[in-house]
């Protein structure tokens, strides 16, 4: 176990205050840099792959849609294509993800070819053939066989975020055709209701066990909402929203449901990163923590400590967006998910440790999988707090005292007394 | 049968210090006015509020229940100014409680008080008793607001304290006995309580000139205000934090 001193570790306040990388994650441009010097290392060590010298491109989309943020409202919006046929779904679906290595998942992703379509995200009454047959692809159920043409040969550079899965090369879209195009018959129920609002098609598709990233690909190509507001949804963007929503909508359910009786840990660890769910027998909250270690992504070395910083939300939720960003919603719902399963109400801390090993990031899915995973296995069950603490104590590598420092959840669990605590005597 | 007319702003006073707490509260309505009990999901803080019939312009109701959802509550006054006269019928037929502003009628369905029980105070001997103007506290409460989340209110027989600490940075309010509009203490007493909470109870008291607190030492806080022209009475209780390692 690591001492407890402020020589390793920076707290949730500081962090917050002075490092700007782990708020930004490559996304905000915080530092003032055009672009962000951490990725751009790693874009530097990736290869650029030479199976795409061509100016076009035949092979079966898993299927997969890309609709980027640069620009917004005008933004590039495409298929993604791999140069292979048959079923390539696996290269879109994080769903599938959870025991692969870094390895596997930059490889499907370097794959897939990100055909450009400069557009409106407004532009969907009569938005040409393109950005039609992109549409229909994100609503498709299986592979589809595309057949690009570009007006430039694919330039390739792995494109990194937080949010979204890493993208591979891409070029722009000169036309492009489908096959075997089966359209999901739930989903096109949706896109063909004009009234019904988005919010309300997403938990509609997600309540009848649609994998969230097909109800988020539909989603980004505007295929929801009341048709005159219909609009098109970055990629990265579309993820974090399918995520708010559903679990939004799952809490209020949770909120009806009695509260569990025990003190709870779940655990997971992929990717060199240490996941610990602990559910507290009271009424909905819900906090997520993250350590970064130094050298992992959204720490860089000159900075030798452990970064911690937390988010959290009580009973009635939270008005501002998390500072953590996206991975705080993708947990969240993942936690929603498994408490109505079990119709039961709990508050719930998640401990994540990312360890050297998590090099680069793979997007949010990483963190809404391996909860989801740690809340299928079978938990421990303690019938105090600190007994549960001990127990992290022994599996996580950060002092328990430091998380408690860094967590509202568990001050307030510890130290806030309540009125029933008085009422004997 | 429930029918009133009141201004305002004193059910806005009314509605403010039911929604510190509860986002839906049972209304116990009889001949003398009406009064709330509520506890916060957390069960760290309750609430007891009465207000009497002179408090309205008009007033007559029996005895009943109803059960209402404050945000509904706050959109109709935000349809009145200041002084504007609010009227309320109840329709016994429907259950929905008919709420009138100038030339607006809303129509607004009550919630199902099945599940809202009265909560039990419980019974406390809170040694000390002080009364402090509440602007005071509510310029401690801001001078606070940054530094930390939590806020220790601190009594001894020589005057009132609050004091703030952070991680770098500290605050404190100090009232000697002579700022005081009364004190009764007679050993020095400190309990912690959370900012948030303690916050919204003094803002609360907007109309009130002064707040009596009844302190112990790691023990809740009894705070008591008037609202509604000293018509009406508040009563919050509120539970400590106790930060033993």
């Amino acid at each position: 176990m690591l001492p407890d001193s402020d020589l390793v570790f920076q707290d949730s306040k500081s962090v917050r205050k002075s490092s700007l990388c782990i708020l930004c994650k490559g996304s905000r441009k915080l530092c003032g840099k055009s672009r962000c010097p951490l990725l751009v290392k790693y874009y530097h060590r990736s290869k650029v792959m030479p199976l795409l010298d061509r100016f076009n491109l035949d092979g079966s989309s898993p299927p997969s849609v890309f609709v980027g943020r640069l620009g917004y409202p005008k933004v590039y919006v495409g298929p993604m294509v791999p140069p292979i046929h048959g079923n390539t779904e696996i290269l879109d679906l994080p769903e599938k993800w959870l025991n692969k290595s870094i390895d596997d998942i930059i490889n499907y992703r370097f794959q897939l070819v990100r055909g450009m379509h400069r557009t409106s995200v407004h532009e969907l009454e009569n938005p040409g053939r393109i950005v039609d047959l992109t549409r229909e692809l994100a609503m498709a159920t299986y592979s589809a066989d595309v057949e690009a043409e570009f007006t430039k040969k694919p330039s390739g550079r792995l494109v990194l975020d937080d949010s979204s899965q890493p993208m591979g090369p891409s070029a722009p879209l000169k036309g492009f055709d489908v096959d075997n195009l089966k359209i999901d018959r739930r989903i096109d129920r949706a896109y063909s209701d004009h009234d019904l609002l988005a919010k309300d098609a997403v938990i509609e598709l997600h309540q009848q066990g649609i994998p969230v990233t097909k109800i988020q690909r539909a989603f980004s190509v505007g295929a929801f909402g009341v048709r005159k507001r219909r609009k098109m949804v970055p990629t990265r963007w579309s993820i974090t929203a399918v995520d708010d929503i559903t679990g939004k909508e799952l809490r209020e359910v949770v909120k009806t449901f009695g509260t569990i009786d025990d003190y709870r840990i779940y655990w997971s660890s992929r990717l060199d990163n240490r996941w610990a769910v602990l559910m507290m027998p009271t009424n909905w909250r819900y906090e997520l923590i993250e350590a970064w270690y130094p050298e992992t992504v959204w720490n860089p070395a000159k900075n030798s400590r452990i970064l911690l910083i937390n988010d959290w939300e009580g009973y009635e939720g939270r008005t501002t967006y998390a500072d953590i960003g996206g991975c705080y919603y993708a947990a969240r719902l993942a936690v929603c998910e498994s408490l109505v399963a079990e119709r039961r109400q709990a508050s719930t801390v998640i401990l994540r440790e990312a360890h050297p090993g998590y090099i680069l990031p793979v997007g949010v899915w990483n963190v809404r999988e391996n909860v989801r995973n740690a809340l299928r296995q079978t938990y421990e069950s303690f019938d105090s707090l600190r007994s549960a603490l001990f127990y992290i104590s022994k599996r996580m590598a950060i002092p328990v005292k430091r998380w408690i420092r860094n967590s509202h959840l568990l001050k307030d669990r510890l130290y806030q007394r309540r009125l029933e605590d008085f009422a004997a005597g | 049968m429930f029918s009133a007319k009141a201004k305002s702003e004193v059910l806005r006073e009314v509605v403010d210090v039911i929604s510190t707490l509860v986002d839906e509260a049972k209304l116990n309505l009889n001949k003398d006015g009406l009064s709330v009990k509520a506890v916060d999901p957390a069960h760290v803080a309750m609430l007891d509020l009465s207000v009497g019939k002179d408090a309205f312009e008009e007033y007559s109701a029996d005895d009943q229940e109803m059960g209402v959802d404050m945000d509904k509550f706050k959109e109709v006054l935000k349809l009145a100014k200041a002084g504007d006269i609010i009227s309320m019928d109840y329709d016994e037929e429907k259950n929905r409680l008919i709420m009138s502003v100038g030339n607006i009628t809303r129509r607004m369905a009550l919630v199902d008080t099945a599940g809202m029980s009265d909560p039990k105070a419980p019974n406390l001997n809170l040694p000390v008793k002080v009364t402090v103007r509440a602007e005071e506290l509510r310029q401690g409460i801001r001078a606070s607001e940054s530094v930390s989340d939590h806020v220790a209110l601190i009594c001894s027989p020589d005057g009132f304290e609050m004091t703030s600490e952070g991680d770098t940075d500290s605050v404190n309010l100090k009232l000697p006995k002579d700022l005081l509009e009364s004190l009764d203490c007679k050993e020095t007493v400190r309990s912690l309580f959370p900012l948030d909470y303690f916050s919204n109870m003094v803002k609360a008291a907007s109309s009130a000139g002064s707040i009596t607190m009844f302190l112990g030492t790691d023990y809740p806080v009894k705070m008591e205000f008037t609202i509604s022209d000293e018509k009406g009475e508040v009563h919050y209780l509120l539970a400590p934090r106790i930060e033993s390692e």
